[in-house]
C-alpha cells in the first residue's frame, strides 16, 4: 500500500459498506467492503469487491510496509537454498497422488491431483527438487493453505 | 422392452394434480427450480440431499427430504438404489432428474421405471438410444438431418492392420477433424488431430479417456466446424408422438465446452433460417422416439449451414431463456406430459409462433470461478449476497448469504436471467442488473459477465465458439489490474477513515466524524472485542 499516493484519488463513503472511488482521469469506480479485519501481525485486512473482483488487501503503514519487505527479502535468501513448503490453493480431494519421498522431480512435473468441482486440477512443482515429504494421501480433503508436499 | 406404466393418453383436461407427490433426484439451484414448479400445482415435493447439503435451500423448501450419503456424489446424488428405495418409502409416484447427475443415464430411468414409478424425462429406451452419439448421429442422418461429416461406426483403436483405412476416411472428411467419444459429453474423450500422422495417438488417448470416463471406449471422427456458433432447440413431445420446437437458444460463449452465456432466440437469423431449423430439429428428435422435454444441439457455419451435433435427453440449464421468450413454463409442461397428458394449447402456440419471437432473454452462469485463473473453482463461504429485481428480471439460486459453496459439485450458484422486446435493450437490462449484483466472500464469474453486457463486439452479436478461450485472459488481466488499483485505495481509505469501516461493519459510527476509532487497537479489549464481533455474526439471521 506504500506506493499508494491517496492525496491524488479521492475515496468518498456513500452508504453501508459502499464507496465511490474517484480516480485521477475523473473515472468513479464503486467499491464494496467488507468489515476490516486486524490480524494477528496488527495489519488490517479488507474484502473489497470491484467490477466484480473480489479482493482481500492488507493494509499497514509505511513503516511496517518498509520492514516486512526486508524481512521477505531475507526470508527468500534464506529459502533459495531451503526446503520448499507446497500448501493448497484450492480446496477439494486428493485424487492422485503422483510422487513419493525421495522423488527427483523437475520444475513443472506433476506432484498430484487435487479434484474439486468436478475438476482435475493438476499440482506442479514450482522448482526442481528432491521430494522430501508428502503430507497428504489419496483420496484425503484438503483445505486452503493445509500442507501437500514439501521439496528440498 | 416394456415401457413405464403410465396413465392413458389424456386430452388437454388439467382439472386435477399431475401427480400428488414427486422427488427431485437433484440439489442446488434446478432443485428450487422444480420443487417451485411443484409447489405451484400443488404437487408435494421430496427433497434429498447429501450430508453437507442437509440444511440447503431445496432440502427447507421441500415438504420432506431423504438423507442419501456423504458428499462425494458418487455416495449420494448418484445412488439409484438409495433414490428409488426414497421415492418408494416416501410414496411418490414420480422422479424428475433435472439436469447433471443421473438425468441422462438410461439405466436410473430405466431403475425408476421398474420400480412403477414415473420417469420425468424420456423414455430410457430414448435415453441409451440418443446417449450413444453414434447411434444418434446414424438415426437422425436417416431422417434426413445434416449431420457433421464424419463416421458413423466406433473407429477401430489399437488395430494396426485397419490404419490405413480410418486415416483414408480422416482424409475424406479432412483435417482438422476431431475424435469424440460415442458415450462422450462435456469435451472428455475429444481430441483435436490437424494431420493424418497425429491420428493414430488422438484415436487411442482419446478411447482411454472416454475408458475411464464412460466406461466405454468408442470414439469416431467428426469434421471441426470453425468458426461456428453453438445453436441448440429445445423440443417438448408427449407420448401420442406430437413433437414441436418452441425455439432456439445460442449458446457460442464458452469456455472449453462449458457454457457461461446463453440467449434466445440466437441472434442474426432470418424467419424463415429458424423455421427450417427448428423443422430438423422436430425430425431429429421424432426419429428417436422422443417425448418430455430435449435438446438438440446444432453448429452453425459462416455459409449460415446447420449441422446435427446430439439430442441432450433431459431439461437444460438454460431452459429458462426461451420460458422467458416462448411464455411457457418448460418443467410444468415435463410435469403434465409425464402424466400422460398431451402437448397443451399454449405450448402448441407458442411453438407456431416460435420463428418470430418479439423478446429476447439472456442468460448469465454466474459459478463459483475465477475468470481471473482460467475459471478455476473458488469454494467456500458466500459473505453477501445482493440479486438484482425489477422489471424483466429472474435470478434461479439456491444460495443465501453464509451458504457453503461445496468442492464436491457443479460451481454454477446462480442463473441470472433478463428478458426484453429486443435484443440491444435485454443487454441493457443485463447491464443494470449486473450492477445491482454483490456476492462477496468467493469470487464469482461477475466480472466476465460485467465485461460482456457492454462489451460492442458482442454487442453486435454472438463471437465465434472458441472466443473465451482465445481472447479472454488478456482482458481479464488488464481488467482486474484496474479493479485492484480502486480497490487499494478503498482499502486504505477504510483504514484511514472509521466511518468508512464502520460503515463495512453495518454499524454507523456514532458521533460522525468524531467518533473513536472502531478499528484501532485499543489495549487488551480489542481481542475481546474482535471476539464479540464474530459471536454477533454468527447470530442466527
Amino acid at each position: 500500500m506504500s506506493e499508494t499516493d491517496a492525496s491524488e484519488v479521492g475515496v468518498e463513503p456513500y452508504g453501508a459498506g459502499r464507496v465511490v472511488v474517484h480516480g485521477r482521469d475523473g473515472a468513479e469506480t464503486w467499491a464494496r467492503l467488507g468489515a476490516p479485519e486486524r490480524g494477528w501481525s496488527g495489519a488490517l485486512t479488507v474484502e473489497v469487491v470491484v467490477d466484480g473482483w473480489r479482493f482481500e488487501l492488507e493494509v499497514e503503514d509505511a513503516g511496517r510496509a518498509e520492514l516486512r519487505q526486508r524481512a521477505t527479502r531475507a526470508r527468500e535468501a534464506d529459502t533459495a537454498s531451503g526446503p520448499t513448503e507446497i500448501r493448497a490453493i484450492i480446496p477439494g480431494r486428493v485424487a492422485a497422488v503422483r510422487v513419493t519421498a525421495g522423488d527427483a522431480v523437475e520444475a513443472g512435473a506433476s506432484l498430484l491431483v487435487v479434484e474439486a468441482m468436478k475438476m482435475q486440477n493438476e499440482l506442479r512443482a514450482p522448482r526442481d527438487g528432491i521430494v522430501e515429504r508428502v503430507v497428504i494421501g489419496e483420496g484425503e480433503t484438503i483445505e486452503n493453505g493445509d500442507l501437500l508436499v514439501v521439496l528440498r | 422392452m416394456t415401457v413405464a406404466t403410465r396413465a392413458s393418453l389424456r386430452k388437454d383436461d388439467r382439472t386435477e394434480r399431475p401427480f400428488g407427490r414427486v422427488l427431485i433426484a437433484n440439489r442446488g439451484e434446478i432443485a428450487v427450480r422444480i420443487i417451485r414448479a411443484c409447489r405451484e400445482l400443488g404437487i408435494e415435493t421430496v427433497a434429498v440431499h447429501s450430508e453437507p447439503d442437509a440444511t440447503a435451500l431445496h432440502v427447507r423448501m421441500a415438504d420432506q427430504s431423504v438423507l442419501l450419503g456423504p458428499a462425494p456424489a458418487a455416495e449420494s446424488y448418484l445412488r439409484v438404489d438409495a433414490i428409488v428405495a426414497a421415492a418408494l418409502a416416501t410414496g411418490a409416484a414420480a422422479i424428475h432428474p433435472g439436469y447433471g447427475f443421473l438425468a441422462e443415464r438410461a439405466s436410473f430411468a430405466r431403475a425408476v421405471e421398474d420400480a412403477g414409478l414415473v420417469f420425468v424425462g424420456p423414455s430410457s429406451a430414448a435415453i441409451a438410444a440418443l446417449g450413444d452419439k453414434l447411434a444418434a448421429r446414424r438415426s437422425a442422418a436417416a431422417a434426413g438431418v445434416p449431420v457433421v461429416p464424419g463416421t458413423f461406426e466406433p473407429a477401430p483403436v489399437d488395430r494396426p492392420d485397419e490404419v490405413a483405412s480410418i486415416v483414408a476416411e480422416a482424409e475424406a472428411i479432412g483435417f482438422p477433424l476431431l475424435v469424440k467419444a460415442a458415450a462422450g459429453g462435456g469435451g472428455r474423450g475429444m481430441r483435436l488431430v490437424a494431420t493424418a500422422r497425429d491420428l493414430p495417438a488422438a484415436l487411442a488417448a482419446g478411447s482411454a479417456e472416454a475408458q475411464s470416463a464412460f466406461g466405454d471406449g468408442s470414439v469416431y471422427l467428426e469434421r471441426e466446424i470453425k468458426p461456428a456458433r453453438h445453436i441448440e432447440v429445445q423440443l417438448l413431445g408427449d407420448a401420442a408422438g406430437n413433437v414441436v420446437a418452441l425455439g432456439e437458444r445460442d449458446c457460442s460463449l464458452q469456455r472449453r465446452h462449458q457454457k457461461l452465456v446463453e440467449e434466445a432466440p440466437a441472434p442474426g437469423l432470418t424467419a424463415q433460417e429458424r423455421r427450417s431449423l427448428h423443422e430438423v430439429a422436430v425430425r431429429a428428435a421424432r426419429a428417436a422416439g422422443l417425448e418430455n422435454a430435449a435438446t438438440a444441439e446444432f453448429l452453425f457455419d459462416p455459409e449460415r449451414r446447420f449441422w446435427f451435433l446430439e439430442v441432450n435427453t433431459r431439461l437444460q440449464v438454460e431452459h429458462g431463456v426461451t420460458e422467458l421468450v416462448a411464455d411457457v413454463d418448460i418443467v410444468r409442461e415435463q410435469l403434465w406430459i409425464a402424466a400422460g397428458h398431451e402437448l397443451s394449447e399454449r405450448v402448441r402456440a407458442a411453438a407456431s409462433r416460435a420463428a418470430e419471437p418479439i423478446r429476447h432473454a439472456i442468460e448469465v452462469r454466474i459459478s463459483a470461478e475465477d475468470p481471473a485463473r482460467a475459471f478455476a473453482p473458488t469454494p467456500g463461504m458466500i459473505g453477501r449476497w445482493e440479486i438484482p429485481s425489477g422489471p424483466g428480471v429472474r435470478v434461479d439460486a439456491a444460495v443465501e448469504p453464509g451458504s457453503r459453496v461445496a468442492p464436491d459439485y457443479d460451481p454454477l450458484i446462480a442463473k441470472l436471467m433478463v428478458v426484453d422486446e429486443t435484443r440491444e435493450a435485454a443487454l441493457d437490462r443485463l447491464a443494470r442488473a449486473l450492477d445491482e449484483t454483490t456476492i462477496d466472500g468467493i469470487q464469482t464469474t461477475l466480472p466476465f459477465h460485467r465485461f460482456i453486457a457492454r462489451d460492442p463486439a458482442f454487442r453486435s452479436g454472438p463471437p465465434p465458439i472458441d472466443w473465451v478461450d482465445r481472447s479472454w485472459a488478456e482482458i481479464a488481466a488488464e481488467r482486474r489490474s484496474a479493479a485492484l488499483d480502486a480497490a487499494r485505495h478503498a482499502a486504505a481509505a477504510a483504514a484511514r477513515d472509521p466511518a468508512i469501516a464502520a460503515s463495512a461493519r453495518g454499524t454507523p459510527a456514532a458521533g460522525g466524524a468524531a467518533a473513536v476509532d472502531p478499528i484501532a487497537p485499543a489495549g487488551p479489549s480489542d481481542w475481546a472485542r474482535a471476539g464479540r464481533a464474530r459471536g454477533i455474526d454468527r447470530w442466527p439471521r
